[in-house]
């Protein structure tokens, strides 16, 4: 069945993560002459880039009037200034030519009645930009990838999960994976590292993202000793079904969904009395949160009302969202509203890195969500996280190769690296009493959900930090059930639990720290307001001997003075 | 909501199986991953599946229910458990198993990979530096295919690969018909030569079972259909599979029926045929095949005609022929319904 496995292989460069950044990255510095191999917890297509529905933002002008200074504008305002403008500029500027060369591979985007690209208003653009198709966009860019991938017979690690950069003294010599599929450890030396492995919104329980989206990539770094930028923003989705967190989609408001609370209000008359349930998703989803917040809730979730959509409209143009309802909730929107509540849905924050993709460590680089360039500073724009996997991507994919190409020699791993992580994990498989890791991972995910959510306050973050020290110390003594070496998922589990629960302490520790609302930052009972005269700064957390650090450093700014954000 | 499931579990070091029980309360919205999940989390941790997105968009967890395959994350339970009843749950067919829910995929990539899955465009492509320009309805050809999430449910119920583990299947076939139907690709030609050879094409038996089981309507079978008419139609048609396919049309043209004795001889050349015949003559005997003489003629040619004229007219050269299952058979109705003008429902 398995082919026999070295247990150490090397390559010029290892990309960690196989989303669309990651396949990016790949395929770039394979094209730029490295020898590359993919390292991934799951197959390619299996990744989460392929549940982004909308669609990729650049200014091809193809559906009116646009320009690269024009999405640049709009990313700089919609990032409510925090965004670092050299990036962002760079950013709009080579999404064009991505887009063409995503389409000469194969891409099957909409077209218009002249058989261009077509593109779509998105909110908080200027212009229609957003190349699409239909909905399922992400999942088209994934598969057009993992093609680009295939033909060039790039190497796959799959379901290795990577759990250890190992670093030395000349800079990081390869990571450390567990082969899910065989078992053991596994030790893949390279010359340059790019981690690419995408969000952590599963930090809460109320999430959009898929179960492998556990900030593997950015708990690795920081144990690396690398810093994390500005981890306290979080973006929340404003209808996302309860319980499971699935996203329902904007496009319901957008043809006359209502938004109604517990005395079937529609509560948005207060909030955005103008624009209502369109207003835009860090407002609608404030404005959710504080009817909660004021008991104005259905246990927990509004209402999210298209009864008077009709059988036919239903069917016709929302067959996809009853269909979600019925499976996931039991409910038929036709006879009763949906419950829904804000849930997390994109991380800003992630690893420190230039414009290439480079983080601290010379050869360490990272790309997409788990890096913050920073892109979207406290607030991303819908359209811009698959463009920026893709430019990104591919910018990091360059340098890495051009990196590990001007280092000698082979690459290579001290043998003691793989032995001590054995050794950790042995300890691991071999306890027989403790707490299933489950527990502790519902209790995380409330907690972040209640404490950490769209709404925080000093006391509540102060309490937060308590119970994730709590937490982490009865991680300390978690118990993995399986022993077997064959597809052992709940040894991984644990792993990735203890990723998280570092991650929420970092996110926590900077938001206390972040005294104004900025963004997806949004403190009401202290800090209501942006403060740019204190905070117009990134946020920086490392972590070394259990110690945490913060710091700061300054935003770009080229063109674009911060001013009061309003749409 | 109370939950009884028989979990089939594999032993991946003594290769032993057998069925587990499992007794859970779970909500009344609760899917079959969900079921996994507490399963996982509460009762035995060693259950291995696989599972990511939770919302049928990554394709992990496919798994066979009572025979059936579904994604365990599409599937309510409550529908499952009506009545008492405790569903079994295996993993999905025609892929060795690895350990208890998960399989193998490998062997399905490497069909992947045998057809050459990725666009090798032509020339004129994107010349001007920006997109090649193409009518949105150029593309519908391939829509519907380019939604698979290699998900393996078509694998798992393939009968064919069940026969002929060596079949491309149609998770290949889906993604070869992705390729040859992209106006952009420039390897048209070559890619249905390759395709039409043994374990091709042809090799399906059309049972549709992929069609019916995909979870997300990418209708497998239909692609391999739109393959077929394509590599005939580019007169790529010496295999006995495609020589079988149109003999059938040559029949119903001539004589409004199918003549099946003479199939043979048309399918696999008269050399071969006189190995069959042994085979042939008890087929005659227990009156399961007519005689060659007389011809099978139908009584009435005009409607045989008439709808060979109906379609002719609709002018569908090569894969836009293709309508099948029973989105055909309502388009059947709506062309032979005299009120609706023809041809306004174009695919």
């Amino acid at each position: 069945m398995y082919g026999p496995e070295d247990v150490e292989s090397s390559h010029d460069v290892l990309v960690i993560g196989a989303g669309c950044a990651g396949m990016r990255a790949a395929i770039e510095a394979h094209d730029a002459g490295a020898d590359v191999a993919l390292v991934s917890k799951l197959h390619p297509t299996r990744s989460h880039s392929g549940a982004a529905r909308g669609g990729i933002n650049a200014a091809l002008g193809n559906a009116g009037e646009d320009s690269p200074e024009r999405h640049a504008a709009d990313t700089v305002k919609g990032s409510d200034y925090l965004g670092d403008q050299d990036a962002i500029e760079l950013f709009c500027a080579e999404a064009p030519g991505d887009i063409y060369q995503l389409e000469r591979w194969g891409a099957l985007f909409d077209r218009d009645d002249e058989g261009r690209l077509a593109q779509r208003a998105f909110g908080g653009a200027g212009a229609p930009r957003t190349v699409h198709a239909a909905d399922v966009s992400g999942h088209v860019l994934l598969q057009v990838l993992y093609e680009q991938l295939l033909a060039r017979e790039i190497r796959v690690y799959e379901e290795y999960f990577a759990w250890r950069l190992v670093v030395g003294a000349t800079g990081c010599d390869g990571v450390l994976a567990w082969d899910l599929a065989r078992g053991g450890v596994r030790a893949l030396a390279a010359k340059a590292v790019i981690l690419a492995t995408g969000g952590s919104g599963r930090v809460y329980c109320g999430s959009t993202n898929a179960h492998a989206c556990t900030g593997d990539g950015m708990a690795m770094a920081l144990r690396a000793g690398l810093p994390l930028e500005d981890l306290e923003f979080v973006q929340f989705h404003p209808t996302t079904l309860v319980p499971s967190g699935l996203l329902v989609t904007e496009a319901v408001r957008g043809e006359g969904g209502l938004l109604l609370n517990a005395k079937g209000e529609r509560f948005m008359r207060r909030y955005a009395p103008e624009a209502m349930e369109l207003a835009s998703r860090d407002v609608v989803a404030r404005a959710e949160q504080t009817e909660i917040d004021e008991g104005r809730d259905v246990n927990g979730s509004l209402l999210l009302d298209m009864r008077h959509f009709g059988r036919e409209k239903m069917i016709e143009r929302f067959h996809g969202t009853r269909d979600l309802a019925l499976t996931y909730a039991g409910i038929d929107p036709l006879e009763q509203p949906i419950p829904v509540r804000p849930g997390a849905h994109y991380h800003m924050g992630g690893v420190a890195t230039d414009v290439d993709g480079r983080s601290e460590i010379e050869n360490v680089f990272a790309a997409g969500e788990v890096a913050c360039v920073s892109l979207h500073g406290a607030n991303r724009l819908g359209g811009n996280s698959l463009m920026e996997t893709i430019v990104f991507g591919r910018r990091a994919g360059r340098a890495a190769a051009e990196q590990a190409l001007k280092r000698s020699g082979s690459a290579g791993l001290a043998p003691s690296a793989r032995v001590d992580g054995e050794r950790e994990l042995a300890r691991l498989l071999e306890r027989h009493q403790g707490e299933r890791p489950s527990r502790i991972r519902d209790e995380l995910g409330a907690s972040m959900h209640e404490n950490f959510g769209v709404f925080r306050e000093e006391g509540g973050m102060r309490r937060q930090l308590e119970l994730l020290e709590n937490l982490r110390e009865r991680y300390r003594h978690v118990l993995v059930d399986d022993r077997g070496e064959i597809f052992n998922s709940d040894l991984v589990q644990a792993l990735e639990l203890g990723y998280q629960l570092d991650l929420a302490v970092c996110m926590v520790s900077a938001g206390l720290e972040r005294r104004e609302s900025r963004g997806a930052h949004s403190r009401p009972k202290d800090f209501p307001a942006r403060d740019d005269e204190n905070f117009l700064k990134h946020s920086l957390v490392r972590w070394s001997n259990d110690w945490l650090d913060l710091s700061w450093k300054p935003v770009t700014i080229t063109k674009w003075q911060p001013q009061r954000r309003t749409y | 909501m109370q939950v009884r499931l028989h979990v089939q579990r594999s032993d991946p070091v003594t290769g032993e199986t057998r069925l587990q029980l499992f007794e859970l309360e779970l909500p009344r919205e609760a899917t079959l991953l969900d079921c996994l999940e507490q399963i996982k989390d509460e009762v035995d941790g060693t259950l291995a599946f696989r599972r990511s997105c939770r919302e049928g968009i990554c394709g992990s967890c496919a798994v066979r229910i009572d025979g059936r395959t579904a994604l365990a994350c599409r599937t309510p339970v409550a529908e499952l458990v009506a009545e008492g009843h405790a569903p079994t749950i295996a993993p999905i067919g025609n892929l060795p198993v690895v350990r208890d829910l998960v399989v193998e995929m490998e062997p399905m990539w490497q069909k992947m990979r045998a057809v050459e899955p990725f666009l090798r465009p032509g020339p004129d492509c994107g010349l001007d530096g920006r997109e090649t320009p193409i009518p949105s309805a150029r593309l519908d050809a391939v829509r519907k295919e380019s939604l698979c999430i290699n998900c393996g449910a078509c694998v798992s119920e393939c009968d064919a690969m069940t026969v002929s583990p060596e079949f491309l299947g149609p998770h290949a076939l889906v993604k070869a018909w992705r390729l040859v139907g992209d106006p952009r690709d420039d390897a048209v030609a070559p890619r249905l030569k390759g395709l039409s050879g043994e374990h091709g094409i042809w090799e399906c038996t059309r049972c549709y079972l992929c069609n019916e089981r995909c979870p997300k309507g990418v209708d497998p079978r239909d692609a391999i259909a739109k393959l077929g008419a394509e590599a005939i139609a580019a007169r790529i048609d010496r295999d006995r599979g495609a020589r079988h396919a149109k003999w059938f049309v040559t029949s119903a043209r001539t004589t409004g029926w199918l003549r099946e004795s003479e199939l043979v001889v048309r399918t696999l050349g008269l050399a071969f045929s006189f190995a069959k015949i042994p085979l042939a003559l008890r087929l005659f005997r227990r009156g399961k095949a007519p005689l060659p003489l007389p011809r099978h003629r139908a009584r009435d040619l005009a409607p045989a005609r008439e709808l060979r004229h109906i379609v002719a007219g609709q002018d569908r050269r090569g894969a836009l022929g293709i309508v099948q299952g029973e989105r055909a058979l309502e388009r059947i109705d709506f062309i032979c319904s005299p009120e609706q003008p023809v041809g306004e429902d174009e695919p």
